[in-house]
């Protein structure tokens, strides 16, 4: 019996396959299956809403001169289109690429809250950096300096540019402010200035500059993450340290 | 730790930077670190062939360290860049225009038994950089 009683969970299919694309049983064995007569006839049963009958707005009686012109007539309010296309939607054709949004972000096991990277390109490459959390929209990885060791600060950086150490240090008690997400961290397009014949617009907003709200919330992760980097011994001057590669030493061969 | 740099130092070698970068004065005037290297040296040897023809869309790479096709894993897919100067300054990328020059490609798949290693780059190496120092990256990184 269909369960009703219970919230509508979804059964799996109760059609076994066969081959890809072709089940086990037919239509009317479905349809037997999922007792879908007993569906309808619930539904036939419920009571209908009883809905106004609508008042017939589609034609209009116009008031037409003229005498031997009848007077009035029914005139459409609205009139039909002169063009039909063929498709009322053109059909889409089927195909598995899908927008951004809808992309799997993952994330390499090796990296996980409290491990520390290895940036590895970008302005700060060489640097040695704490992972945050994955970034849910856009799948990049937050990461912080901390600002007062290495000079980075909370900044998203791209898996690929990142090596993962081994290193890793607890940070489930800290607590990251929520509004840490891809739209804060979205580059800001400063606008240049235009050059208008003669004039000279004092409004130039060609410099970045870090805002109050970046500054806060700096201090906030940084003053959680600190002490716990001066908790395990050379860790924090490993942290202040850059990495690089020295002669007789292979990427291949290290364990990161 | 496992970074291998500092590790056999003394603690009073592990200073920030100092062993293993160096500074630079910035636009601003502020102290920049100069990191050292994050990239792997490579050797151009020559262009795929076989004994009488070559094919000049492929280059073939011999990464400093890696002697066999097992070592070669590691390096599959990373960008390598041609690095030279030229006489003339030209345009870069969020940078003061200057005559360095770049040829970026990748390491495509390893070549032969020894460590050797296939890149395609975006234009095909210029000849004479047979026997030059090749930038493999460390990225895109997959460790």
């Amino acid at each position: 019996m269909p369960d009703k009683k219970k919230k509508a969970t979804k059964h799996c299919s109760r059609n076994a396959t066969l081959i890809k694309g072709v089940g086990r049983n037919s239509r009317s064995k479905m349809w037997a299956k999922t007792f879908m007569y007993e569906r309808i006839k619930k539904a036939l049963k419920k009571p209908r809403a009883k809905t106004e009958t609508k008042k017939n707005t589609r034609f209009v009686n116009k008031d037409i001169g003229g005498d031997k012109n009848g007077g009035t007539r029914k005139v459409p309010v609205s009139r039909t289109p002169k063009y039909y296309p063929t498709e009322d939607v053109p059909r889409k054709l089927r195909s598995n690429k899908k927008p951004f949004s809808q992309h799997k972000k993952k994330l390499r096991p090796s990296i996980t809250p409290g491990t520390v990277l290895i940036l590895v390109s970008g302005r700060h490459k060489g640097k040695k950096v704490i992972f945050l959390k994955q970034l849910k929209m856009s799948g990049l990885l937050l990461v912080t300096g901390p600002f007062k060791l290495n000079a980075v600060p909370l900044r998203r950086v791209n898996q690929i540019y990142v090596i993962a150490t081994k290193t890793k240090i607890d940070i489930s008690g800290v607590k990251l402010p929520s509004r840490l997400n891809d739209r804060y961290f979205k580059r800001k397009r400063l606008r240049k200035p235009k050059h208008q014949e003669g004039e000279i617009f004092d409004t130039e907003e060609e410099k970045y500059s870090v805002s109050q709200e970046r500054k806060e919330d700096q201090v906030k992760v940084d003053s959680q993450i600190l002490p716990l980097l001066t908790n395990e011994k050379h860790l924090k001057s490993y942290m202040r340290s850059t990495f690089s590669l020295k002669n007789g030493q292979y990427p291949h061969e290290m364990v990161f | 730790m496992a970074d291998v740099t500092s590790d056999h130092l003394p603690q009073s070698l592990v200073l920030p930077f100092r062993h293993l970068a160096f500074w630079t004065r910035s636009e601003g005037g502020r102290l920049a670190i100069m990191p050292g290297r994050l990239y792997s040296k490579a050797v151009f040897t020559g262009y795929k062939r076989g004994l009488r023809n070559q094919r000049e869309h492929t280059a073939l790479l011999r990464i400093e360290g890696v002697t066999s096709r097992k070592d070669t894993e590691f390096y599959m897919g990373k960008r390598c860049a041609y690095v030279y100067k030229a006489k003339k300054k030209t345009a870069t990328p969020g940078g003061a225009p200057s005559k360095i020059r770049v040829i970026w490609g990748k390491v495509t798949r390893p070549h032969g038994n020894s460590g050797g290693v296939r890149a395609k780059f975006r234009k095909n190496l210029p000849a004479k950089a047979m026997g030059h120092r090749i930038r493999v990256m460390m990225y895109p990184s997959r460790v």
